[in-house]
């Protein structure tokens, strides 16, 4: 399969891996953050940090959108899933991320009329068929998935829809990447820097990171072979003392992102004076809310919504994880009061959280005989 | 595409920031529409206005029903 098979290539891994050998010095400790969720996952599914030399170490970001949604916010979904004649709608994963008093999924269970969506569009089909209820969508995501729903949004109200209507938790990569590199308990080499994220905006947002922080960046794809080529990439950078922003995803990525994405954002969108992010707290300009001229369709326009910040269960270290000071296997309940069956964090929920990344992929087991 | 199938509780691909190949079977310019396969078979509608005009037979990558980029780069 084109662009599936050729960067699956167990010989041409080797050779990356032998390069990457060769630009590390020894006794120098490397540590490189992978941004996104899905490199996350496609780490630990193909094994990749086994075929890096011991002193490169790969901590995970804050690029699980559903891993970054704070409990208070699932409460106020589950608020409005409670409201008499609303059907609420989320992707799979947000379902079973806990609040303060259960998931979705709980409130589903208890009565709610909660249904799992695709995409906006399937709400919106949902909205068309059901014009006697109120739909409401919960929109969460970065850049990547902003788009859609700002493409719904306007297609809702060109279509002069009035029983539709979306919570808008969407966020946005540049804010939580700035406040980690401010963070004094983190220290950073690189970055591999989110595939999906900069389809849309492309790679200049990122420039910020070599000019302001010294720190080189290369943007990857979700293949083996493209994230050991973005370590590459990064460790050549560190070893000819270049810094700059690497596009190894350009099959995909243009330098500009897509204009037109941007540009429908810029309409439906604006940027809150802050959002809180889960582990991460409070962050400026981190996060979208509908723009005045959606206003009719803001959900928390509409409905009025408990808007309470709950503070994460004290077991959990999802904050740290995401944050990359500790690795998901360092938490005091990983694997035991929290799994992916019952997860206490969101780290667990998502197979792109570092937690259940680890747990799903049997470095469980390996970690803890370590320990 | 079902969300039962790509939405489950393995993984979720819109939480997961995937972007899924797929082929333009049909084009619907005026609604900004196409039907889609994906490579395992299974068809989807997919809002194409981000990466228009597209014809049948291009490979688009899609997340969340909506097609961010040309697969194979930027036209």
């Amino acid at each position: 399969m084109k662009f599936v098979d050729e960067f699956r290539d167990a010989e041409l891994g080797r050779a990356v891996a032998g390069r990457i050998l060769s630009l590390v010095e020894p006794g120098r400790h490397y540590k490189l953050m992978e941004v996104c969720g899905g490199h996350t996952h496609s780490i630990y599914k193909y094994g990749i940090d086994d075929l890096l030399p011991a002193n490169v170490e790969l901590v995970h970001g804050p690029g699980c959108p559903v891993c970054v949604i704070p409990m208070g916010r699932v409460d106020d979904g589950i608020a409005i899933a409670h409201r008499d004649g609303v059907i609420f709608t989320c992707f799979g994963d947000m379902m079973r991320v806990p609040g303060s008093d259960g998931s979705l999924l709980d409130a589903k269970a208890a009565g709610a009329d909660i249904r799992m969506v695709y995409s906006p569009l399937d709400a919106l089909r949902i909205a068309k068929q059901n014009p006697d209820r109120e739909v409401v969508f919960f929109a969460i995501g970065f850049e990547t998935t902003a788009p859609s729903t700002a493409l719904t949004l306007k297609r809702a109200r060109a279509e002069g829809l009035r029983n539709f209507s979306v919570m808008c938790s969407h966020v946005t990569i540049v804010p939580p990447l700035r406040a980690l590199l401010e963070s004094p308990d983190l220290r950073l080499d690189g970055f591999i820097g989110p595939g999906h994220v900069s389809t849309v905006v492309g790679a200049q947002p990122f420039e910020f990171i070599p000019a302001d922080y010294g720190k080189p960046i290369a943007i990857a794809g979700f293949e083996p072979l493209d994230i050991l080529q973005a370590v590459e990439m990064i460790l050549r950078q560190i070893a000819e003392g270049r810094c700059e922003v690497e596009n190894q995803y350009k099959r995909v990525v243009p330098y500009e992102g897509n204009l037109r994405a941007l540009e429908v954002m810029a309409e439906v969108f604006e940027l809150r004076p802050h959002f809180e992010w889960r582990g991460l707290g409070f962050i400026s300009h981190s996060g979208l809310k509908l723009s005045a001229a959606y206003a009719e369709l803001d959900a928390e326009v509409r409905f009025s919504i408990p808007g309470v910040r709950v503070a994460d269960p004290k077991a959990c270290q999802c904050g740290e994880v995401l944050k990359g000071v500790i690795k998901p296997w360092e938490c005091k309940v990983f694997g035991t009061a929290c799994t992916p069956e019952r997860p206490i964090g969101t780290c667990m929920v998502s197979s792109e959280g570092a937690c259940a990344a680890y747990y799903n992929y049997g470095r469980f087991a390996r970690e803890r005989e370590v320990v | 595409m079902s969300g039962g199938d790509a939405c489950g509780s393995q993984h979720c691909i819109t939480c997961g920031d995937d972007g899924v190949p797929m082929t333009v079977l049909r084009v619907d310019e005026a609604r900004e529409l196409a039907l889609c396969a994906a490579d395992d078979g299974r068809h989807q509608t997919v809002e194409v206005a981000l990466v228009a005009p597209v014809r049948p037979a291009e490979r688009l990558l899609v997340h969340a029903g909506t097609a961010i980029a040309h697969e194979g780069g930027a036209r």
